[in-house]
Parts: structure tokens; C-alpha cells; sequence
């Protein structure tokens, strides 16, 4: 049984393990998804927010995590 | 122009596979040693065979399975979980990469690894067999599901899941034949480097394929998968030299 739980704790870190960035990148995707059906904005610049805003989340998680390290070591 | 573009993708899909495998080979292998140093090699090839063994099972079984969703589904639900999984590493390279969170220590790992064998025997000395092949087990399997999860994700979409899982295949050989040779944890491995690399190939891969899956036809096709490879590169090296920085200012 702790060889399951084990695989399953394993596949949620697998992408999960920053929480805050896995759901912001799910919110890009929803908000791209959205722009295309309803704002009708065309498939490139689309594709342009989807890329943009996966290194903008990218770079602040490395940011986040960073500041939150040295300020842990700071106290 | 096209046969060059699907070349590129399907490159891209090999090495990946390739390198992510070479990765978590070298971590599993420690542990691996660690078994085999400390109860025998027969234990540990056959916790590693056994792991080996479910893992391939789950590309033949899984692999055709994604084959029956349909195209632009498949991409989007694919392309999310790569962009999940390709930017949580990227993330992690990036901080090791500034030295922000310490490198991965294959020796340390051994010696720690081996400890706690050692006090797991002592404890149920009759099934001490039994432990150690568990370990070699556990330590492939959970290693190995990343593996599975990019061979079948990079795979599944352009019909590339054999060769992607050849070139796992390949690297997990070649890992352990170089790791039976020396005997000892492959700490020189610039495993960094290479988690680095896979990051950003399957970050690329994941906005490339969210985007086909939400309807995205991209310029240049396949061709883009380079820019936006080199685009997460630049980026990650970037943010990497930019957090450096600080913690060189601050060691002062």
C-alpha cells in the first residue's frame, strides 16, 4: 500500500509542485481558450499570449522562490 | 521544408526522452549501487527489472490507448500537462542553476541511501532480501514514471512513441552499463545541465501543443517548436544570472 501512495505522491509533485504556478499556468490556457471563442482575437496573437505568459510564470515562480529562500535564511 | 520541420519535431521528441532518461537513470542507479553494495547484486537487478518491467508496461498499454483520443483533445490535455511538468523543472533548473537550491549530490545520496538500508536490515534481518529488492524497486519505478509520462506525452501526439521510447531505452542502458563499470554513484553526470535542457524542450512542446489543441495553427508549423525552445532557453539562462546575482552580493 505505501509503494501506491508513494506513485501517487510522485505523480501529483510531477506537476504540482509549485501549486501557485501549475494553476496560473491552467488560468492561461482558460483565458487564451476564452479570447479565442469569444474575443475572436486572431490565432497568433493567441499563441503570442500563450508563450509570453508561460515565461512571465515561469520567471516569477524562479522570482518567488528565490525571495522566499533568502528571506527564510535572512530570519 | 516540411520533411525538415517533422524532423526537427521528431528529433526534439528522441533527445528529449533521451536526456530526461539519462537524468533519472543516474538518480535511480545510486540507489541501485547503494542495494547492491550493501545485499547483493541479486536483489537489486531483480527490484530493477521488476520496476523496469511495470514501466514498459505502462508505454504499451497507455501509449495506444492516448492513440484512440481525438487529435486536437489529446494535444490540448497533453500539451497542459507538458507545460505543467516542463515549467516545474525549468523552475527547479533555474534555482539550482543560480545556486539557490543545491545541486543534486549523487554521493550524498548514496551514503544516505546506504544508511538507511543498513538500519532497515538491522531491523528485520529476516527479510533483508526482501527489503533491498524493494528498494531497488521503489527507487526505479518512482524514478522511471517521469520517464514514462514524457515518452508517452512527446510520443503520443506526432506518432513518435516508439522511437521516443527507444531513445529512454537507450539511455537507461548505456546509464547502467556505465554505472556497472565504474561501481560507483555517477556524480560527474551534469545532471543540471541536462534538467535544464529537458525544461525547456518540454515547455516548448507544451505551449506548442496547448496551442494546436486550442485551435492555434502556428507559423512556420513545426518549424516554431526551435524559437520557442530558444525562447525558454534565453529566458531561463536569463533569470538564472539575474538571481545569481543577490546571493553572490550577499556571501560577500
Amino acid at each position: 500500500m505505501k509503494i501506491i501512495q508513494d506513485v501517487l505522491a510522485e505523480l501529483f509533485s510531477m506537476f504540482m509542485t509549485d501549486a501557485r504556478m501549475s494553476l496560473s499556468a491552467l488560468i492561461l490556457v482558460g483565458v487564451v481558450a476564452a479570447l479565442l471563442n469569444y474575443a475572436a482575437i486572431t490565432p497568433v496573437l493567441a499563441g503570442a499570449i500563450l508563450l509570453l505568459g508561460s515565461l512571465v510564470i515561469v520567471v516569477e515562480a524562479a522570482v518567488r522562490d528565490a525571495r522566499k529562500r533568502a528571506a527564510a535564511k535572512g530570519k | 521544408m516540411m520533411d525538415m520541420a517533422h524532423l526537427g519535431v521528431e528529433s526534439s521528441a528522441i533527445v528529449a526522452a533521451f536526456l530526461a532518461s539519462v537524468v533519472e537513470v543516474v538518480e535511480a542507479f545510486t540507489i541501485v549501487l547503494a542495494v547492491g553494495t550493501l545485499s547483493g547484486w541479486r536483489p537489486a537487478w531483480l527490484g530493477t527489472f521488476a520496476a523496469l518491467g511495470v514501466l514498459g508496461l505502462l508505454v504499451i498499454v497507455l501509449g495506444p490507448l492516448l492513440g484512440q483520443v481525438p487529435i486536437h483533445d489529446l494535444q490540448l490535455f497533453v500539451g497542459m500537462l507538458l507545460l505543467l511538468f516542463g515549467m516545474g523543472w525549468l523552475r527547479k533548473a533555474i534555482l539550482r542553476s543560480a545556486g539557490i537550491i543545491p545541486l543534486h549530490d549523487e554521493d550524498l545520496i548514496f551514503s544516505q541511501e546506504t544508511a538507511e538500508l543498513e538500519a532497515e536490515t538491522r531491523a528485520k534481518q529476516a527479510s533483508k532480501n526482501w527489503i533491498a529488492g524493494l528498494a531497488a524497486f521503489k527507487a526505479v519505478l518512482l524514478e522511471g514514471l517521469e520517464v514514462v509520462f514524457i515518452v508517452i506525452a512527446v510520443g503520443s501526439g506526432h506518432g513518435m512513441l516508439w522511437p521516443a521510447a527507444l531513445g529512454a531505452a537507450g539511455a537507461c542502458v548505456a546509464v547502467l552499463l556505465i554505472g556497472m563499470m565504474v561501481r560507483k554513484p555517477l556524480s560527474t553526470v551534469p545532471e543540471n545541465t541536462l534538467k535544464f535542457c529537458v525544461g525547456v524542450m518540454l515547455s516548448a512542446f507544451g505551449v506548442y501543443w496547448t496551442g494546436e489543441g486550442l485551435g492555434i495553427a502556428w507559423p512556420g508549423a513545426d518549424l516554431i517548436l526551435l524559437l520557442f525552445a530558444a525562447i525558454f532557453l534565453g529566458t531561463g539562462l536569463v533569470t538564472a544570472q539575474f538571481l545569481r546575482k543577490p546571493v553572490t552580493l550577499a556571501t560577500r
